[in-house]
Formats: C-alpha cells, structure tokens, sequence
C-alpha cells in the first residue's frame, strides 16, 4: 500500500507531498483489584497522506491532508486523493518549505517485546505490598509498539519502531468505615519496575495520608509547593510560550534575548528541547514532518533563545532550522528539595485536575490532598481549590536543583510559586 | 435527507457474519462492530488556514468481543480481507491464545463475568441531514468560517486572532453477533470560535463558544450569530478582578448547569464504577442527592444532540433514564458488561472513542430538567453572589462527591440587581448532594451543549451533550 500510494503522489505534480505509514501493534490488561476484567489485542495500520499546492505562482502554498484505510480499494483511494488535491486548493498559508535535508542518522527499528513489557507491568502489580487499610482498586495497563514510516516529495526518509505504554491505576485507603481512592495516569517506553513500584507506594501512601485530612483553612493566599506529575502543567506552559505558533499568533508575549519576567526574585529557569530522554514514550529522533530532532536551548537562564514548531510556522519566524519537541529538560534551581520547602507552604500532591491555561497561564485546581507545613508543623489538608496566574508568579518561582523525569519531561523533583490564591473550607487556626 | 449507511460496511456484511460464526464454534459469545464514519476539520484564524478529512471520530475498523469460561476479550483490528475470513479467525484465536498463556504464567485470576445476552434484534436507522459531510462545498465552508475570524478581530477590542473551526462527521456503525445485526447512520457537525486578546494588565484572554448538532455542515452557518455576542463577553473578561475566595449565591447559566449535571451526576453514576467500588453513588439509590427542584435526565434519546444515536457500541439501543427524580437518586447509567456483573439492564451507554478502544459506561446527553422560574426572579433573590457563565472544564471524584469546574466569568449580584462587575476565572468546587440540595430556583427554560469531549480519566475521549436551564444555588467560588 505504501508504495502504491507513492506512485499516486508522485503523479500529482503537486508542489509537495507527505506519506507516513503508522502500525500499532497493541496488548491490553484490565483488572479489578487483581482480578482480570478483559485482555485485548490492537492490530491497526493506517496512512496518512498530506498534499501541497503552489497557489499563485509560489505566493502560497495549500495543503490538505487525509487519512487512508488499508481496507480502500483503488477507486476509493483515489477518490480521497483527488478530494485532498481539490482541498488544498482552497487553503492560502504563505509559502514555506517542506524538509529537503536528508536525514543522516540510521533507522530505528529494534522490535518491541510486547509480552515481555506486560510480563514486568502485571508482575510489578501483582507483587505491591498491599494491607487491610491501602490496596489497588484497579489497573489498567497498555503496550504498545508503534512504527513509523515516513517519505516526502523530496525524498526524506524515516522509518522507527518504538515502544509506548499507560497505566491508568486507582487505589483505595480506609479506616473505620470511611473509604477514599487516588488516581495515578502514567506514561512511558517500557515497564521500570522500579519507578513504577515505588509510584504505587506513593499513592498507597497519599492515600493513608488522605484519610486523616483535614478540611483546607481559608488561607486566602500562600505559597503552594508541587512535587508530583502535576507540576508538568507549570512547565508546559512554557513550552507552550515558545511554541512558534504562539509566537506568530501574538499569543506568546515572549521574546529572543528578553527575559521572561522582568525581575528575578527566585530561580531563573532554563529549558532544553531534547531528541531523547530514557525510556519516554516518544523515543524517537525524526519528528513528523521529516525535521531531526536536534537538542537546544529554548530558555537559557530565563531568556529565550530557540523557539520551535513545524515548518510553517518555524519558517515564519526565519528559523532556518527547527523540529517539534518530544522531550524536554527544565533546570535552573540553586537550592535543594528542602530548602525549597522552607517557611510556611501548601504541597499539594493530589488534585482532582491540576490545570495551567497554555495560553493565559491561569492555573486553577482542586484540592484533594495536601500538606500545610505551617510553623514546622505539618498537616494533610482536603477540599478547596488553588488558583492564580503563573506569568504573576514566575518572578518569584523557585524550584529544587533535583530532577525528576515524567515520560517525556525532565523537571525540577519541587516547585514553588508564590502568592496563590488559596480557597478553603476550615476557619484558620493560630 | 437520509445520512445513508456505509456501502463498505453492507458489502463486508457477509464476510463479518461469517467470521462471527467461525470464532462462534471455539467461543460462547461473539460480537462485531464495525465501523465506517467519514467527515472534515476546517481550522482558520488569521495566520493559519487548515483543512483534513480526519477528524476525532472518522474511522473506519472493527472489534470483535469474544467470551469463554467467564472472561470476556477483544481484537480490534482495520485490516480486512473477505476473502481471508477464516485466517482472520485464526490471527484473532492464535493472538488472544498468546495473552492467555502469559495470564497463566502471571497466575492471573479472572473477574468471573456471565455470558452477555442476545435477544434477536434487527436495526436499520438512517437518521435525517441536511448535507452530509463528504459532499459539502468545502469552499463555501472556509469562506463562511473565514469571514468568522475576520469579524471577530474587526470587532473584539484588541483581539490578536480569532481561530473559527468545524468539524463535521458521517457516522456508520454495523453491530453483528448471532442473533442481532443493527445498523446506523448519522451525521453530527460542531463549530466553534476562539478570539484572543490581552487585558488592561497584559494577560492573555480568551473568548469561546460554540455550535453542535445532529446534523450536517450547515450549522455551521450560525457561528456568526455566536461571535457577534463576543466583543461584549471579551470586554467583560478583560475588565474583570479576581475573586475574593468563599462560598456565595450563585446562578449557573445553562453552559454551567450542563457542566454541573455532566461532573456530579454523569460521571456519579456510571455504573462501570460501581462494579469496582468507585462511586458513592451506588450507596444512595433511592434517596435524596438533591432539592425537590432535581430532576435529570441521561441517554442518547433525550435530545437530538451530537451523541444521539439509535444504539450504542455494544449493540444495546439507546434509551432514557431519569437519573435524579424530584432529588431523589433512582438509578444509574451502564454498559452491558457492567450490568451483566451487576445484575440490571443495559442503558445504551457503552461508547467507545473508536472500533480500537475499549468499551466503558460513558454518558450521552446529560440533561436538568427546567423549573418555572424567571432569570429576573432569580436575579433578585440574590443578596450578593455571581452568575456565572462560560464552561470550561470540569472534574469528577464520584468517590467522595467532590466537584470542581472551572468557569469563565462571574457577574456580580449585589442586592437584587447585576452590577457589571465581573471576576474571571473562577474555580467552583464543592460537595455535590450540597451544590444540588441547597437549589432554590430554577429557570423554565433550557438548553443543550455538544461542543464538548468528555474522558474517562485522562484518556477515552467520546463525544456527550449536556444542558438544563438557570439554576440557583450555593457554591464554593475561588
């Protein structure tokens, strides 16, 4: 099929044209406690197809893209192609350029041991130390090995196979009748079991912690201190902020050389884009439209450097050379874990959906487990919510020199932001 | 006209129904779904202009469930030769083999589960619209939606850009097993449109709202009744304060409301969680959840909405069910497998994101019925609070009744009359049987939202309307 499809690209004489070959080959496990509740088997091959026009003399450039089924027969495929053709027409961007420079790196294609990696996953489960008090509600785990081939009109070829795996997790404390869940959403390559038993002690954890939790004072206002894979949101953001689109959408306010506050009152954060990081779930060099995946610096000591996207927009910006970003490294901290943590603080470690607005920064959240260390005295707080805007609070954020890895991003193991707002439930104790 | 059903899916018909009986001799249940549903993503704002014939429900695949000794799975699959019915049986017996042996090897218990029933059904629905998806003049389309965008950034104050968009889907299902074959087709189409622009203060200000159907592209049309109402709501957000944290008199608008029935009693009572202990909501059947004013609604025949189908993905037809009757909590939603374990009828509730994901009990169209109040009234009941408008998302915790949405725009409420003073965001949480016990008010009007995805955790993306009229409540706001 991916040859055939070739051809009928190639007969185009389109301006320009991107074929990607996707398979997925996928086990799934779901159990309630530790009983299964149904196995299945995901086997799906599909190709996606983009074209491009030259519209009045180069001026422009359209494109249009579709998705073609293994199950089409000739007539059908090219109907749709001819539907894109038509499509792309209509589609004015200004011109840009597809990826010409060959890629010089090998292809990866070491195949993924399905049964091995859901082997380590259900036995990691199976041998978490459970009592009568915390235990796993349910699991659902999902392997994946995903390949990727992908050609353009001006001859650019990948292909890699990777690895890609979630577990959706739910566990339970109770004491004396009274009953409550956490709910952990990880992502990553392959199984580590060790990183992963010790996330399911964490939320067992948690969990005991939860039980014992007192309703959320009405603070009003505090520092809030993240330490779990929430604190991704924070770091999104400004990923985000250097995401070429944004810039030439005017939504990112950030500039090349200008720092991104105007006065740094805590830690200065410096942002990497990464080809890889050990076992992320998206492992591979090449992005999507043929660019290598080169590492760099987006934000070096607060001041932007490199902003990045696809090649439409990285081109409208005068980049010369750019990818999409898969993985990412934030450092920056001076101080360790414990000295983030100083003073009086709110660490929230479980909300009900920790949210940074990509856009605006707004960062809003409920709370359903935290520690409110105030005096050197700490206390399980529940209930209530945070929020507060992360552009106000990036003068003043400080986070550990430690790191920790969430799939596909390498942040700081603690962040702090200052002067959230902080909505409880409790009147406020002396 | 009629959506007509999926030509692919009548001819492989046959082939499918005989792959159902191969794997039927080494299986007691068997099922397919198969599914072919076509459609468009038109994306435009002033720097960038996209077009894509896929979109997050145009697929074409199957799945076959199969069940023996008490454990039900499934292949999901989109490769498929007629010809090659049998070896596709083998692949499907010879991969499930290879998971069994490695449950074996892990000592692996199974949730004992009964066979699935399969009283004779047969199902052909073809639902009406207007203009299908394949077919729409795709260049009248992205001028209607350009002209949008370029009206949004002629009249929002200091709008940065103004992305209008439409997504548009052709819907063919086919559900085979040995006593049923049900077949449906139908067309739903959303639009929506995102103006930016930065406040007094530099922060960055959206604006968004949208259009759903069940129904083709023309809906489209009316987004521009939408962005002429944006320059005020933009206006509105970008003088607004922040919030002094605490509970208030609230009303929720109809998009608010919708979001509250969607995260307290839609996720609440999906009964796949009860199976596993998860919702509280299992303990409280047939008592009080809510005011006498608390009435609501759950399934695919409730509206003519964007999730309005004739059956779901497990080949149950679709239906109605009054979850909460005047407060009091009478039943639940539930996917076949759910209520074969919990031992009560299906509700048509089995959605799947597509043929390759699991099925899981999802909701439909969530829906509080309206009152007889008027929003005047409601209005001057109120000593000081908000009404609130402007969904955005929401989150669930069915296990302890915990709620949290995040709304858009508060507009103050000082004695009796609106201020013009307006906070944004906002965070609302709460505990639901209060957030639905201390309702005191409820508007005689209604409506219903389909621009909306819903997940099931963080992942299972399906498409859900929900809705209801004005209501008046207490809320903890921050």
């Amino acid at each position: 099929m991916f040859d055939v499809l070739k051809k009928k690209l190639e007969a185009l004489g389109a301006a320009g044209w991107e074929l990607t070959e996707t398979e997925k080959r996928g086990w799934e496990f779901y159990f309630i406690r530790h009983q299964l509740d149904q196995n299945r088997v995901v086997e799906t091959r599909t190709y996606s197809v983009k074209i491009y026009r030259s519209i009045e003399d180069g001026k422009y450039l359209g494109s249009a893209s579709d998705v073609i089924s293994p199950t089409m027969n000739d007539e059908e495929i090219d109907r749709r192609i001819a539907s894109v053709w038509e499509q792309a027409a209509l589609i004015r961007n200004p011109m840009y350029k597809l990826v010409s420079e060959p890629i010089n790196i090998p292809d990866k294609n070491n195949p993924v041991d399905l049964e091995k990696i859901s082997r380590d996953f259900i036995e990691t489960f199976a041998g978490v130390a459970e009592t009568s008090g915390e235990d796993i509600n349910s699991y659902e785990i999902f392997v994946s090995s995903l390949s990727r081939r992908f050609l353009n009109s001006n001859g650019v070829a990948y292909s890699c196979v990777y690895p890609s795996s979630t577990i959706d997790l739910v566990v339970n404390a109770r004491r004396e009748g009274h009953e409550i869940e956490l709910f952990r959403f990880i992502t990553c390559g392959t199984c580590d079991r060790e990183k992963l038993r010790k996330d399911v002690e964490d939320a067992l954890r948690f969990g005991k912690d939860r039980l014992v939790a007192k309703n959320t004072p009405k603070l009003q206002s505090g520092a809030v201190v993240f330490s779990t894979a929430d604190a991704c949101e924070i770091y999104d953001y400004f990923l985000y902020q250097m995401n070429a689109s944004l810039k030439i959408r005017k939504i990112s306010s950030y500039e090349i050389g200008q720092p991104i506050c105007d006065k740094f009152e805590g830690d200065i954060l410096s942002v990497k884009a990464v080809s890889s990081l050990p076992n992320s779930s998206r492992d591979y060099p090449v992005d999507g439209e043929g660019s290598v995946i080169e590492d760099r610096y987006l934000i070096r000591d607060g001041i932007p450097e490199n902003f990045y996207g696809t090649r439409q927009f990285a081109q409208y910006l005068g980049l010369e050379k750019s990818s999409n970003v898969q993985n990412a490294v934030f450092s920056g901290g001076k101080g360790d874990a414990a000295s983030v943590r100083s003073g009086d603080y709110l660490e929230v470690v479980d909300f009900s959906d920790f949210q940074v607005d990509p856009m605006s920064g707004d960062i809003a959240g409920e709370i359903r487990l935290g520690y409110l260390c105030r005096g050197g005295k700490i206390t399980p707080v529940t209930g209530g919510s945070i929020s507060g805007s992360l552009p106000a609070a990036v003068s003043t954020m400080r986070f550990s020199k430690e790191s920790v890895q969430y799939d596909t991003l390498m942040i700081p193991a603690v962040t702090r932001l200052e002067n959230l707002r902080i909505t409880g439930i409790a009147e406020l104790e002396d | 006209m009629k959506a007509p059903f999926s030509a692919y899916l009548e001819s492989i018909e046959p082939a499918l129904r005989s792959l159902v009986e191969i794997l039927g001799k080494q299986y007691e249940y068997v099922s397919i779904l198969s599914t072919d549903s076509v459609g468009f993503q038109l994306t435009l704002s002033q720097h960038s202009k996209s077009v894509t014939n896929q979109n997050r429900t145009t697929e074409r695949g199957s799945v076959v469930r199969v069940y023996r000794g008490g454990r039900y799975s499934e292949f999901a699959f989109n490769e498929f030769d007629r010809e090659k019915v049998a070896e596709k049986a083998a692949e499907i017996s010879a991969e499930l083999e290879k998971q069994f042996s490695l449950l074996e090897l892990c000592a692996c218990e199974t949730y004992d589960t009964p066979v699935l029933d399969d009283e004779p059904i047969e199902l052909f629905c073809e639902k009406e619209a207007e203009i299908l998806p394949e077919t729409a003049d795709t260049a009248k389309l992205i001028d209607e939606l350009m002209s949008v965008s370029d009206l949004g950034v002629k009249t929002i104050p200091g709008a940065l850009d103004c992305q209008a968009g439409g997504s548009s889907t052709h819907i063919s299902k086919l559900f085979l097993s040995r006593n049923r074959t049900m077949r449906q087709s139908y067309v739903y189409t959303e639009g929506m449109y995102a103006a930016f622009a930065p406040s007094k203060n530099g922060e960055m200000k959206m604006v968004y709202e949208g259009v759903s159907g069940l129904c083709g592209p023309e809906i489209l049309f009316t987004i521009k009744d939408k962005i002429r109402e944006a320059p005020k709501i933009m206006e509105d957000v970008q003088g607004s304060g922040k919030i002094v944290p605490g509970e208030y008199d609230v009303i929720t608008a109809p998009d608010v409301t919708g979001l509250i029935a969607h995260e307290a009693f839609g996720h609440g009572v999906e009964m796949d969680m009860f199976v596993k202990g998860r919702a509280l909501g299992a303990d409280y059947i047939g008592q009080r959840v809510g005011s006498e004013l608390v009435t609501m609604h759950e399934g695919a025949l409730c509206a003519e909405s964007v999730t309005g189908y004739a059956f779901d993905d497990e080949g149950t037809l679709a239906g109605d069910v009054t979850e909460i009757d005047h407060g009091i909590l009478r039943t639940g939603i539930c996917d076949a497998l759910a209520a074969k374990r919990l031992g009560v009828r299906p509700t048509g509730n089995g959605k799947r994101e597509n043929y390759a994901h699991k099925a899981y009990t999802r909701m439909t169209n969530t829906i509080f019925d309206s009152g007889s109040d008027s929003l005047d009234d409601m209005i001057a009941s109120i000593k000081f609070g908000y009404l609130l408008a402007g969904s955005e998302s929401g989150m669930e915790d069915p296990k302890h009744w915990g709620i949290q949405c995040i709304i858009g725009r508060g507009y103050e409420i000082k004695d009796g009359k609106l201020t013009g003073n307006v906070v944004s965001p906002i965070v609302m949480t709460g505990y639901v049987p209060d957030l639905l016990g201390n309702i005191s008010m409820t508007s005689g009007d209604r409506c219903v939202f389909g621009t909306g995805a819903c997940g099931k955790g963080h992942k299972e993306w399906v498409k859900v309307a929900d809705g209801g009229p004005y209501l008046k409540t207490k809320a903890r706001l921050g």
